[in-house]
């Protein structure tokens, strides 16, 4: 395999400055998810976010991230016809709401 | 017999994906969220067709069309895609060439049997299945006409470039569709009165028929060093504050340098370019007896570099910092000064790969935020 002629890591630095600038639209807030484990993937079900249930009809997408040692799985998914982005820590075991797409 | 992938507008379409409701709306992936303030990462094909394209100032798309759709990039999810891509490929056990974040190429050279066009739409029904977007399919005898062949019929095409229609297809594409034909060289060959694939072909054949039709394998020139590194960042607007700008600079420079340590290498020189109002473009560099991969030696240097500004207090809207006579580390510190910082250096690239690039950083560089 041919890899070394391109690394996607190298040019999409992840120690990008702009990154963490103030953003009106994240939550960052833990929520509890009912999610399936299943054939090494996640698969949410609803979520529990400020008491009110978020039933999930479809994942749209979901792509994962390692920040340091911790794999972040990121899900987009559709709940009566809004769009919520939630993520999973691997490491801390943590579930949160990042943002509503809007 | 190459077979070029090229996904259609990568990252726009990664955001369709995610939003649905942006689905056929123009639609741009702005390089930072502030939308006003950034240019276009990547347009759609409905901005496309209004005239919007990559690398244009966001200002000026909305010009075009006010009620543009915008996304801040996210790179994660396009890394992601972008590797998941990749694997998925490797499944196919052909000789696979990474080309960019969004182009695979396949290299059907050694098969007893090629059927590319069966493999090329298998190809594209797994990728749409796996991540609900699209990818164009090239597929020529060498890797230049490849990657020609896969933007013909963009998006979601599939195109044989081969004996047969050789010169039917190279009459039809314009000289700058064409992989190297988009910059000066182009418009060099363009004024020369070469319009055309073909205008080329038939005065320099060799152009064609000389790029090669397997990936080189040669292991030593996949192992080679780099010959430089570098970082550079553009403002979202002029930049007179000497303390920020000095801010960014050690963040270009110890971006630059962890990329050096974690190859093992030290760098020589150092090279810096800035460009603004008053300077318009200044650049350059300077040789030390000392290599270095030290995040603040290498800022010390480029801020050295910078005294050389005739200028006293310029506006800044572009930072560039490049090391380059690279060599491997094989310097041993000895003085206790120097052992002490290269344990310090160390320490914090142990905290940054535990818990995240950029967790512990100069304090300087909270300016840049």
């Amino acid at each position: 395999m041919n890899q070394n002629s391109f690394n996607p890591k190298a040019r999409w630095d992840r120690f990008e400055p702009d990154k963490t600038g103030f953003n009106p639209d994240s939550l960052n807030e833990r929520i509890e998810v009912l999610a399936n484990f299943k054939h090494a993937r996640i698969f949410p079900k609803s979520f529990l976010w400020h008491d009110k249930e978020y039933v999930i009809e479809t994942i749209t997408y979901n792509w994962q991230e390692r920040i340091g040692q911790a794999l972040l799985n990121y899900f987009s998914v559709l709940c009566a016809g809004q769009i919520y982005q939630i993520s999973f820590n691997n490491s801390t075991f943590r579930w949160q709401i990042d943002k509503i797409i809007q | 017999m190459i077979v070029h992938i090229d996904m259609d507008a990568f990252f726009a379409s990664i955001e369709e994906a995610i939003n649905p409701r942006l689905k056929g709306r123009p639609l741009i992936v702005g390089s930072r969220g502030n939308r006003m303030h950034t240019v276009v990462c990547a347009a759609n094909y409905a901005a496309k067709a209004l005239g919007i394209h990559s690398g244009m100032p966001t200002r000026r798309a909305y010009s075009i069309y006010s009620k543009l759709e915008f996304v801040a990039a996210d790179q994660a999810k396009y890394i992601w895609t972008s590797e998941q891509i990749f694997e998925l490929l490797k499944g196919f056990n052909f000789p696979l060439n990474y080309a960019s974040i969004d182009e695979f190429q396949l290299d059907l050279s050694g098969c007893p049997e090629p059927k590319p066009v069966s493999l090329g739409k298998e190809i594209k029904a797994q990728i749409y299945a796996n991540f609900n977007i699209t990818a164009s399919v090239g597929i020529a005898k060498n890797w230049l006409l490849a990657k020609l062949a896969s933007k013909l019929n963009k998006p979601d095409g599939l195109t044989v470039i081969d004996d047969s229609n050789f010169e039917q297809v190279l009459r039809k594409a314009n000289l700058d569709k064409l992989c190297g034909m988009g910059g000066k060289n182009g418009q060099i060959l363009m004024a020369k009165g070469l319009k055309t694939c073909w205008d080329l072909y038939l005065n320099l054949p060799e152009f064609f028929n000389n790029n090669p039709g397997k990936f080189d394998e040669d292991p030593g020139k996949t192992n080679e060093k780099p010959k430089s590194v570098s970082h550079s960042y553009t403002l979202p607007r002029d930049q007179i504050n000497h303390q920020v700008i000095m801010a960014w600079i050690r963040l270009l420079s110890e971006m630059v340098a962890i990329r050096l340590r974690q190859q093992d290498l030290v760098s020589a020189t150092v090279h810096l370019w800035l460009t603004g109002p008053e300077i318009c473009n200044f650049g350059a560099q300077k040789a030390y007896q000392v290599s270095t991969n030290d995040g603040y030696e290498i800022c010390q240097r480029a801020l050295k570099i910078m005294e050389k500004l005739n200028h006293k207090n310029p506006r800044i809207r572009a930072i560039g910092v490049t090391c380059s006579s690279l060599s491997l580390n094989v310097y041993q510190p000895l003085l206790s000064e120097e052992i002490r910082r290269e344990g310090l250096i160390q320490a914090l690239d142990r905290i940054n790969n535990r818990f995240g690039e950029g967790v512990i950083h100069p304090a300087i560089t909270t300016l840049t935020r």
